[in-house]
């Protein structure tokens, strides 16, 4: 790689890296994924500045050129993210549905002590 | 007949169902007038609660839709915290006849099965009156049913239930699609017997059905997915009750 991209590269790793912390910092990225792609970049970082690490991992990966070992390297991430950040959105959507599910029941119980007494102890209406 | 000191509860789960809720409630009511009764309005966004309100029958309510599992299994942990003994479902779009429950609630009595299937298929065998992408469906689910637990359900993705309490606690401890096939797998490699008895259905004559087009082919992959992965996790749970 010339001396111009790893340049480039590091430059756009940086500004990265200071917009994750940023957003670590105010609260809009939770610190677990924080932690997830600061080490990604700083890992990203170098092994672009360090030419034997590019050339390590380059030979590790069975490519020919080091852009495509790169290139195969951050699919592979994205993957990982992808599947990660599902994860979480499912454990999310499973408590939300917990929650959906108690409010309803206590607030049905809740509503039921406002009805007439053919409303039996567990506050279920008998049929007519 | 079930025993009569038997507390059952009626669950009607219920999704964008205002042409039907009403004749389906009263139905429900004029032929099991003695059982109490749950709808459990699942985020409906058309008239469906104001109905429920009017004839003052008992809901639980999603503040948003779930989908049909999730509506399934507050009607399971409702009857689970109020000492239910018999859990009964049927769909709230008028395709079950609430005569037929109790002949079923019979044979539920006879049979001591943990959980009978209200079945369109046990008697023919024949699923030639369903449309064929739905009939190919069914008879995939049934057959893979049979694989996983050598036991054949003919009819898997029927919604009329009825379910003893021994079956309750199970079915809240894991995630299923639409308590159809995987949870049938699922209560059936846990040990649970499970029955079907014959029934008859109405064609839906209004409101929309809970599967869209994409779900047409989106639905049969989950499903045949988590029969697979229904019957891995009831071995493990077993292996993990043997511990």
């Amino acid at each position: 790689m010339t001396f111009q991209g790893i340049l480039v590269l590091d430059f756009l790793g940086i500004l990265l890296l200071l917009q994750v912390l940023n957003l670590v910092r105010r609260g809009r990225l939770y610190v677990g994924y924080g932690v997830i792609f600061v080490m990604s970049i700083v890992a990203a970082i170098l092994i672009v500045s360090v030419p034997r690490a590019l050339w390590l991992v380059t030979h590790l990966l069975g490519a020919v050129f080091p852009t495509s070992a790169l290139t195969l390297a951050a699919l592979g991430f994205i993957v990982f993210m992808l599947v990660y950040i599902l994860t979480q959105l499912t454990i999310i959507s499973n408590r939300l549905a917990t929650v959906v599910q108690e409010l309803a029941i206590l607030r049905a119980a809740e509503e039921s002590k406002n009805l007439p007494s053919e409303f039996d102890g567990g506050g279920v209406r008998k049929g007519n | 007949m079930s025993q009569d000191n038997e507390r059952i509860l009626i669950a009607i789960p219920a999704h964008n169902e205002e042409s039907t809720i009403r004749q389906v409630v009263e139905g429900v009511r004029r032929a099991l007038p003695e059982q109490d009764l749950l709808v459990v309005n699942d985020g409906s966004l058309d008239e469906t609660g104001s109905i429920l309100r009017t004839l003052g029958v008992y809901t639980t309510t999603h503040l948003c839709n779930l989908g049909y599992g999730r509506a399934i299994q507050t009607a399971i942990k409702y009857a689970l915290r109020n000492r239910y003994d018999v859990l009964i479902t049927l769909d709230a779009d008028g395709q079950h006849q609430p005569e037929q429950i109790q002949s079923m609630l019979k044979r539920f009595g006879e049979r001591k099965a943990d959980c009978l299937v209200g079945s369109r298929y046990v008697e023919s065998h024949n699923y030639g009156a369903a449309p064929l992408g739905r009939r190919l469906g069914m008879r995939v689910f049934s057959l893979l049913t049979q694989i996983a637990t050598r036991k054949r359900i003919y009819d898997t993705t029927s919604g009329l239930k009825i379910m003893r309490r021994s079956v309750f606690e199970p079915l809240t401890q894991w995630h299923f699609v639409d308590f159809h096939a995987e949870a049938i797998v699922y209560l059936l490699r846990l040990g649970f017997e499970i029955g079907e008895h014959p029934i008859t259905v109405s064609e839906r004559t209004a409101g929309q059905s809970m599967y869209s087009a994409i779900s047409h082919i989106i639905y049969p992959l989950k499903t045949a997915l988590m029969i697979f992965l229904g019957a891995i996790q009831a071995d493990l749970t077993r292996r993990k009750r043997r511990q």
